[in-house]
Order: structure tokens, then sequence, then C-alpha cells
């Protein structure tokens, strides 16, 4: 069971420079970020298949998850 | 073929009336842009936008002929030919048919080049087939 | 005819009535630019030392920029400065909406305000048929019914900003609303604009804008909004704008809370963005040309009204930091405060500070006017908000803004206004988050983000950390971000959407003429930062850095709760990064511009 992670902007200097990663289902967002070595801080939104979700969603089979920082803010 | 604007989606920036300027008259004028927003606020709080459907009814009345069709299928305005008697701006059914004598000797509408819907951001705009009414 | 600009300085006399117009000159455009580059330079020049600002001597300063009102996305930014009545020194607020745009119609590129009208007037600016014309049927009004009546009379086709009753009571941190829920908010630039009896400026231009190279020009342009829309970006912050990050900030401990005594509110969640979106919003609204809608018209179906926002800040500062928890009623204290026209931000502030003071016994009821000012009172916030704006009893004393405030109540609250030369700090809490809070104690204004924003650098380099990065990064950002404001466009493109900065200077080339890259750009910012900071040494006594001192509550009250419970900054590391930020930019230990430093950025005649 499988998910992919799609990192946007900054978020994708912690995984190596690349776009998307394929990372197991079943671990909560923040677990997963743990894993990869994305500090979970410095991820301002997740959009879980477009919808934001809080950090502590269990991430399910297939789903898609953008995590994005703000950069820049107001 | 001709405009749709979903007016639900607009957000009242005004860039497509800019790129429409700029695409009819080669101005940065919005007021000389061939479609037409209107905002309705504080209530409901919303814009409505108005474009051409290429009716064709302006051609209809135009007493020198200056309306025509372009390579796209689009009625557009011949300035050359156009005398300002503003026959063809009451006979419009989307109000988008314009006569301002003071910005432009001709009158003007558009004529599909589509630049609006390069810089619209909320998807309001696209170019589809003239549907048939019911 | 100058490419890219209105081409003439409107000059309005309000004391005589005269109204003059002069041609741009090229070399004020070559050194500074437009927008918030000409405010600084026409208010240093043409405002005399220890001017009074709500007197005849100040100047309201009105500019557009090189980008504003072309095809550029979000060409719709315009510089309002002045002297501030609320701080004593620089004020300068951004308008976003439509109205700059219209100011470049008009063949203009700044309306200055001058003297005092002996009676309420709205200046009226159709082409070149310019007047002041009598508003004394509208003085008095809010400022929706302000504009819709303004609109009715002159046309849809008019721009009008405008100011409230808070404006006209003098509350010293009254604002200018524009296009419905568009402000120039902090400062007290609408005070200005009320004392100086103006309740309106309406505009509108027919005229077309030159460029340089106009096939060079729409090819740039449309490769910024290409730019825009292929961002993955642009669909979730076209969904919830600036409230994006509210529950964020909350998890971060960036959330000001019950008068920034945390950084995480503990009622937090019906604030947020996506539970705002569905309960209230109706509409997206943006800026002219702006592709990236931020602004979130909304229906508050409790209260049977309509507001454009709450955006963060207001959610922040009127939100959490008032002990508010539903969107819905601070939705409904943002329209009060639009409607009064007065800024969030600073009244957020103020009213916290009052909170606090009841907290703590230094205000009892019969000093709230019997109102139980609780934290999460939304009746009293609500009535707080109408009485400052009437400057009415213990709203009298909050529209002085909380430094007066403090002063005058002392038993102790000046230890907890929140605020840094005067201006109360907008919406994020600075226990442990060292570059923002050095961002907070240097902006030019006064505390507001909006100059330097680093929350996340700070994350992402570690939030207690004092180095000389850090301080060359809140410098990199007060160059870049103002520089927006400079050029009449908006900087969220850039900030939210992530598009490439390279894309802006050929665009600017083929408009201007003038080649400029983006190292150009910031000797320009940066001659502007030392402009206006020999402003506030001209104008404020023994200017120096006590000035830049945050709140003390940020090196000696950590948290108590949330997610920064317990973290605090040291007092010596303020001084580490204060006098490392003094050396960077070239200033004395006292945090002026050495004579070397204003030679370099050519200030040395301007500043004699």
């Amino acid at each position: 069971m499988s998910a992919q992670i799609k990192a946007l902007g900054i978020i994708k200097s912690y995984i190596g420079g690349k776009n998307e990663i394929i990372v197991d289902a079943g671990n909560t967002v923040r677990e997963t970020m743990r894993a990869l070595n994305i500090p979970p801080d410095v991820v301002a939104l997740v959009l879980v298949n477009d919808t934001q979700q809080s950090k502590d969603y269990r991430v399910q089979d297939g789903d898609v998850v953008k995590l994005l920082a703000v950069v820049g803010g107001g | 073929m001709r405009l749709y604007a979903e007016s639900s989606k607009c957000s009242g920036c005004h860039a497509c009336l800019v790129a429409c300027s700029l695409n009819l008259f080669k101005e940065n004028n919005p007021k000389k842009a061939a479609l037409t927003i209107l905002p309705q606020f504080p209530a409901p709080g919303v814009y409505e936008v108005e474009v051409c459907t290429q009716c064709g009814e302006c051609a209809a009345v135009c007493p020198t002929n200056a309306i025509q069709k372009n390579t796209k299928g689009a009625y557009f305005v011949d300035y050359a030919e156009c005398n300002l008697c503003e026959a063809c701006v009451p006979v419009c059914p989307e109000n988008v048919m314009f006569v301002r004598s003071g910005l432009a000797e001709t009158a003007w509408k558009c004529d599909l080049c589509g630049d609006c819907i390069a810089v619209c951001g909320t998807d309001v705009l696209r170019i589809g087939e003239i549907q048939a009414k019911a | 005819m100058m490419n890219g600009y209105g081409g003439n300085i409107l000059r309005v006399n309000l004391t005589t009535g005269k109204i003059t117009k002069e041609p741009t000159s090229p070399e004020l455009a070559s050194d500074f630019i437009g927008g918030r580059g000409f405010g600084a330079y026409f208010l240093f020049k043409e405002v005399p030392k220890g001017a009074d600002p709500l007197g005849p001597e100040n100047k309201l300063i009105v500019s557009s920029g090189p980008l504003s009102g072309l095809m550029i996305p979000g060409a719709g930014k315009c510089d309002f400065t002045c002297k501030s009545p609320l701080t004593g020194g620089y004020a300068s607020a951004s308008l976003g909406g439509i109205f700059t745009a219209e100011i470049k119609y008009a063949g203009l590129d700044s309306i200055i305000l001058e003297g005092i009208s002996p009676k309420p007037v709205y200046l009226c600016i159709d082409d070149d048929k310019i007047e002041l014309r009598d508003a004394s049927s509208l003085w008095g009004k809010g400022t929706f019914a302000t504009e819709k009546e303004l609109k009715e009379k002159l046309g849809e086709e008019f721009q009008i900003a405008c100011v409230g009753p808070g404006a006209e009571n003098g509350v010293l941190y009254a604002h200018i609303n524009h296009d419905y829920g568009r402000q120039a908010g902090r400062g007290g630039v609408g005070t200005v604009m009320g004392a100086k009896k103006v309740k309106a400026i309406a505009l509108r231009g027919t005229k077309p804008i030159p460029v340089a190279d106009l096939d060079a020009y729409r090819k740039a342009g449309m490769a910024l909004f290409d730019a825009c829309k292929k961002s993955e970006l642009l669909k979730p912050w076209q969904n919830l704008g600036t409230t994006m990050v509210v529950s964020w900030c909350d998890e971060i401990g960036a959330l000001p809370t019950r008068n920034f005594s945390a950084g995480s509110f503990e009622g937090g969640k019906t604030l947020y963005g996506p539970y705002m979106r569905e309960k209230i919003v109706i509409t997206d609204k943006g800026c002219f040309a702006c592709p990236s809608p931020c602004g979130k018209y909304s229906r508050m179906k409790r209260y049977g009204t309509n507001v454009e926002g709450p955006e963060y800040e207001t959610i922040g500062m009127i939100g959490s930091n008032l002990g508010l928890a539903e969107i819905e009623d601070v939705a409904q204290a943002n329209l009060l405060c639009d409607d009064w026209g007065i800024d969030t931000i600073s009244a957020g502030g103020a009213i916290a500070w009052a909170m606090e003071c009841y907290e703590k016994g230094i205000f009892a009821r019969a000093d709230t006017d019997g109102l139980e000012l609780e934290f999460g009172n939304v009746e009293a916030v609500f009535k707080l908000i109408e009485k400052i704006a009437k400057r009415e009893g213990l709203g009298a004393l909050l529209a002085e803004g909380t430094k007066r405030a403090a002063q005058k109540v002392g038993k102790g609250s000046e230890k907890f206004a929140i605020q840094v030369k005067g201006m109360e700090q907008s919406a994020y809490a600075t226990h442990n988050a060292t570059a923002m809070l050095l961002a907070y104690m240097t902006a030019d204004v006064g505390a507001h983000h909006n100059r330097a924003w680093a929350i996340t650098y700070d994350l992402q380099v570690g939030r207690e950390l004092v180095n000389a990065d850090k301080v060359a990064r809140v410098i990199w950002l007060q160059h870049l971000r103002p520089m927006f404001d400079t050029l009449g466009a908006c900087r969220l493109q850039w900030v939210e959407l992530n598009i490439d900065l390279e894309l802006y200077p050929p665009a600017l080339e083929a408009i201007t003429g003038v080649k400029r890259s983006w190292q150009d750009l910031h000797l320009v910012s940066e001659r502007i930062w030392n402009l206006t900071r020999m402003y506030w040494a001209r104008e404020q006594k023994d200017f120096g850095r006590a000035w830049d001192m945050p709140s003390p509550r940020f090196y000696t009250e950590p948290p108590k709760s949330g997610v920064t419970k317990g973290q605090i900054t040291k007092l010596d590391d303020v001084n580490k990064m204060l006098d490392m930020y003094y050396e960077q930019r070239g200033w004395t230990a006292n945090g002026l511009p050495k004579p070397e430093t204003l030679e370099r950025l050519g200030l040395t005649m301007l500043v004699a």
C-alpha cells in the first residue's frame, strides 16, 4: 500500500530536489515527513487529494499528498 | 466560435480588459476593451461578465458594412469603414458593442483574439462552439 | 511623456483650493522609481521638520508606480505616505484594488494633498477636469455608504478611496477604504486625510499608459501571467488566500493569542482557512490584473452582513489575539472596523492591551464603561470598536494607540503594550523567532510584517539562532519586498506562487525603456530605506537604538501555554542582532546611517 508525496517549492530541497516520492501508506503525514527528513514545522499546508488536512491525517493507499511551504508570507 | 464567460469565477481583476485594449488598439486602456465587468458590491458581492456571443445583430444593422467576419469566423469592426452612427449599439443584446467618440473614432467589439483567456487566472473565459438557442 | 508613467504630479492645496499639475521629473523617476519611493522623497523634502501630523504642514502623498495599470500580474498597488499621527515618524501604507491603475489612466503618478480644507470636501478627478467638491452630506457616513453613494452619483467607472468616521474623529490609526474591502491600513494615513477634511478621492482616467517597446512588453507580461497560471501553488492560494497560514501559525507558535501572551490558540480550529471558506466565503476577489485573488468576500449569515475578509492579519489580531474563536464573529468585527474606518491590526492590538489591563485589575468595570472586557467577549469587542471610532469613553484612550494609552495609564501596562516605535505589532508572535523579531524591530514604519517576513526561514535554520546570515536575510527582504510597493505592483505573485523574479526586469525595461537589474532595484530600495531612517532621526528627539527595541514581552515572558511554552529570546540576543544589523547596514552603534552610507546612496544633499 503506497501513496505519492509531492514536494512543492522549497520542500523539494529536503528530498534531494525531487518533485515527488512514493512512500508507504498507513503512517500519519507527520511521521511520513519525519521519515523523509522534512522538518514538519516548515510545511505550512498539507493537501491530500487537493483537500487541506492536518499533519495527523493517516495517509491511505493511493493518496496524493502535496506538501507546501510558505516561503514569503504575507 | 464565441467567447464564454463563467461569471461566478470572476474576481474583478480587469486583466482581460487591458489585454483586450492592447489587441484592439495597441493601447493600455481598459476603457477600450470589448467585454464588460460589472461589480455587484457590497451585495450580493459578485462580478458579472458580459461578452460578445457573435450573434451578428450588429453586422445586420450596420449601414456601411463596417462589421464583417474575420478568419476566426468572428464579427469585427473595420475601423476605416465605421462612421460612428451608433446603430449597432442598441441592438446588441449583451451591451458589448462600444462607441465612445472621445476615446476612439470607431465603434469596437470583440474579434475573438483570445488574449483575455491568456491573462485570466481564474478560468472565467473560454472559446467554444456557438450553441444553438433552445 | 515618460514611458510607464502617468506623467504628472497633482498638487491639491486644500487651504487655498488651488490645484496644480507639474510634469513628473525624470530624475525623480530614475532615483526613486515611483510608489513608496516617490512618497519617501516628497515626505522628506516637503514636509517640514516638526510638522504637526494633523496640521496643515503634513502632506498625504498618494503614488502609483511604473507597473501599475499595465498587463502585469498584480499591477494594482498604491502607496499612501505621510508623517504618521500614530508614531510621529514615517508612515506608508499600501492599497490594493483598482485605484492605482486609475491614477495612471488619469495621466498622474502622484496626488499630493496639502494644507487643510475649511469644509469637508471630496477630490473629484475626471481626466483633466479636477475639482474639490462639497462633502458635507457624506461627512459622518461609513465607508461603504460613502463609496456606494459616490459611485451612484458619478458612475461605476470612478474609483473611490474614502475615510470613515474613525478618521473624521481623529482615531490615530484610521485607514482609507477602496473597492468595498481594500485598505491603506496602517500608521494613520486615513487620520491625515480626515484631518485635512478630505472625505474621499473619486477618480476616473481614460488615457492610455505609454510604454517604450509595446511588443516586448506584451511578451514579457504574458510570460509573467503564464508563470503564475502554471504555478502548482496557484490553486491552493486562490482557494484560501492568506487564511492558508492560520492553522500553520497556530502549529508553530506564531499565532498571536491573548495579547501575544502565547503563540497558539486552543480555540483556533474555528478560525482556520478551510473552515472559513466553507462557512462564509462567497467570492474570490482580487486587485488589478491579479491572477491569484487572495481576497475572500464573505457573507455572515448570523449578522446578515458582507465583508471582504477576514484575511490572516485580522484573524490573528481580532480573532486569536482577543480570544475570539468563531470566524463569523471575527468577520463581523472586521466589517465594523472597515465601515467605521480604523485599522484592524492596531485596533486588535489596542483592544487586546485593554483586555489584559482588565484581566490584571488595572481597569475595573468603571474604567471600561461597564464592559466586561474579558478575552473572548465578542459583544464587548463589537462595542469597543464603535467606541474607538467615536472616541467615546474608553475608546478615546484606545484611539491613541497602545503606546500613548499605556503611558497615560501606567501601572506596568507599558510592559504589555505590544508595539515598536508606537505602532502595534502585527499578527506574528515572536517569542522564539529571532529573524522575525528583528524584522519587527527594524521595520521602517513600526512593528509591521510586510517589509521582511521570515517565519519559514527561522524554522529552517533554527528559531533561536542569532548570526550574521539571519541579519543579512532580514536586510535582503527589507529591500526586495518593498520594491514591489515602489513599482506599484503586488509582491504576492512572487511570494506565494514562487514565480521567477527574473521575469520582472525584462517587463520593467520594455515598459519604461530603462534597463534595471534586481541589483539596481535593491540599491534604490536601500536608498529609500536610509532616507526614511533619516526622516525618523529628524522628527523624533533622541531617535536611535532605543526605538528599535521590541516589546519586553518578547525577551521576558515565555508563553505559559502552546507550542512555544517556556521559550523566549534573551535580551542579550536582541542586542546582538541589533548590533549586527547596524553594522551590516553601515549605520552607527546607535542606529543612524553613517555619512559614507548616505554618500554611497546619493542621499547626502537631500538629507543635509
